[in-house]
């Protein structure tokens, strides 16, 4: 056993406890931590923010290089804090229209290729999955999958006969779909954990190695 | 029926305990239940192995220090198999929480392969603007990172000399804790300017990524920390590193772990079936 002389892992020990005090019930120890933890991811992202994109792409080439073109994104920006002003307020609408704008030009021909268009095609029988039995099975399987649980939301029928088979089958990939995801979540929730408890054992109370 | 009343009146601290102890034990006492690599880590091992040497591969830090146990140990593994490969790496990141850890990795991981900044990694940072920032990377990486994450002008950088766009890397490995993340990349990097994507992702979102595992849109895929200690056991069972391999070692943790939820999941249900049928 060799405990930490570091201060600031001692400070990293002092917070984990605290969170992990509220395991037990809320308290005024926990209230500090997580409200210490909003402030300082505040301030880190505006430090980052600040330091890495705002100075160097916006304030850099306006005031530094003279290029009056970066002036429109600075008035599109400082239109945002028109917000809190009632009688400008309306001035938010300009860069909410322009990032609308530009973001859905820009995003739903890509996300229609890569989410739509592929995944369409990946769920489809092709000639290449005949190569291996196993291949063949799982690509059935996915495709009854896909079939069947949209159909299980196609609501314009009422759901009885051939309907009522598809969407109960459906029902069933969904809730293999939802148990995945479950137990997914539960393994990142205990990673988490044994990360914190890596850091207790190893760098502060280093028992392990 | 009243040990099952029993059961369900369990002070949930108690469960907190028993769960908190089964995670301790192992990492102070390993069981020894190994750890075996699967098909996905196995896919992008294939492919950063058999890259010539000295291409680059991009690395993006799209997470946080909260789920660093997840993916901080795999990205660390795949650095290593560059670096023990002779490959270069190019590091970005669009979540504005990950420059911290990729200085962590740049600090700790290149020294032990005798890596030189500039020459065999370098750091470009992060900027705002996820689909503006992938887009502009794959015409031009410098008019979008002028310098990198510590100012330098990236001409005065030779590895940079050698990539000048998303088309000049055979591979990008995306470790990604949600959005923006591997999806970006895929829709703008891939779809545009056919980027290869790997990733590496925390496991609560394992279940989305498998479709475009499916569709050939991701090449191999780590999910969580299990993902994270396959990697690093094809890493040291191939010989590119014997650096202590957080992720394996915490994976009796994890077993017995589930183990517990799993016998706490199946005790919960029949003690609430066996009293509610007396209640019935």
């Amino acid at each position: 056993m060799h405990v930490s002389t570091d201060i600031l892992t001692w400070l990293a020990v002092v917070l984990t406890l605290g969170i992990f005090s509220f395991l037990w019930k809320d308290n005024p120890f926990y209230k500090f931590c997580e409200h210490l933890f909003v402030g300082v991811a505040a301030g880190y992202t505006i430090c980052v923010t600040w330091h890495n994109s705002v100075y160097p792409d916006l304030i850099t080439p306006l005031f530094g290089q003279g290029q009056l073109l970066f002036s429109i994104p600075l008035l599109l920006g400082l239109c945002y804090f028109a917000r809190f002003i009632p009688r400008v307020s309306w001035l938010i609408r300009f860069p909410m229209a322009f990032v609308l704008g530009w973001a859905s030009g820009v995003a739903i021909p890509a996300a229609l290729q890569a989410d739509v268009l592929r995944q369409v095609q990946g769920t489809f029988l092709t000639p290449s999955i005949f190569a291996r039995w196993d291949v063949f099975l799982w690509a059935l399987i996915s495709f009854v999958g896909v079939v069947s649980s949209i159909l299980y939301f196609f609501f314009s029928r009422e759901h009885k006969g051939a309907l009522k088979l598809a969407s109960e089958t459906g029902i069933i990939f969904l809730m293999v779909g939802f148990g995945a995801s479950f137990g997914y979540t539960v393994m990142a929730r205990m990673s988490l954990l044994i990360g914190r408890f890596q850091f207790l054992l190893r760098d502060w109370l280093g028992v392990i190695r | 029926m009243r040990f099952f009343q029993t059961l369900l009146r369990i002070d949930r601290r108690i469960i907190y305990l028993v769960v908190a102890g089964l995670v301790m034990l192992p990492l102070v006492r390993p069981l020894g239940l190994g750890v075996t690599s699967g098909p996905r880590a196995q896919v992008l091992f294939d492919v950063i192995d058999s890259l010539p040497s000295g291409k680059t591969v991009l690395i993006s830090v799209d997470f946080d220090p909260a789920s660093m146990p997840e993916l901080y140990p795999m990205m660390a593994a795949v650095m290593r198999h560059a670096f023990a490969r002779d490959l270069k790496v190019l590091i970005c990141g669009l979540w504005v929480t990950g420059p911290g850890l990729a200085d962590r990795a740049l600090s700790e991981i290149p020294p032990e392969y005798g890596k030189e900044y500039g020459k065999d990694v370098v750091y470009l940072g992060w900027k705002a603007g996820v689909d503006a920032v992938i887009l502009g990377m794959g015409e031009n990486i410098k008019s979008v990172f002028p310098v990198d994450y510590q100012g330098h002008p990236l001409e005065s950088l030779p590895m940079m000399n050698e990539v000048a766009k998303l088309r000049d890397i055979p591979i990008a490995v995306i470790f990604s804790a949600g959005d923006p993340g591997y999806r970006d990349w895929i829709r703008y990097g891939q779809t545009r300017y056919g980027l290869r994507v790997s990733a590496g992702i925390t496991a609560v979102s394992a279940a989305d990524a498998y479709p475009y595992l499916q569709t050939g849109q991701l090449t191999g895929l780590l999910a969580g920390m299990k993902g994270g200690a396959e990697y690093e056991i094809l890493v040291q069972k191939s010989g590119y590193s014997n650096a202590y391999m957080p992720a394996v070692a915490a994976m009796d943790s994890q077993s017995l772990a589930h183990v517990v939820i799993m016998l706490l999941v199946i005790v919960g249900n029949v003690a609430y079936f066996a009293t509610r049928k007396r209640g019935a």
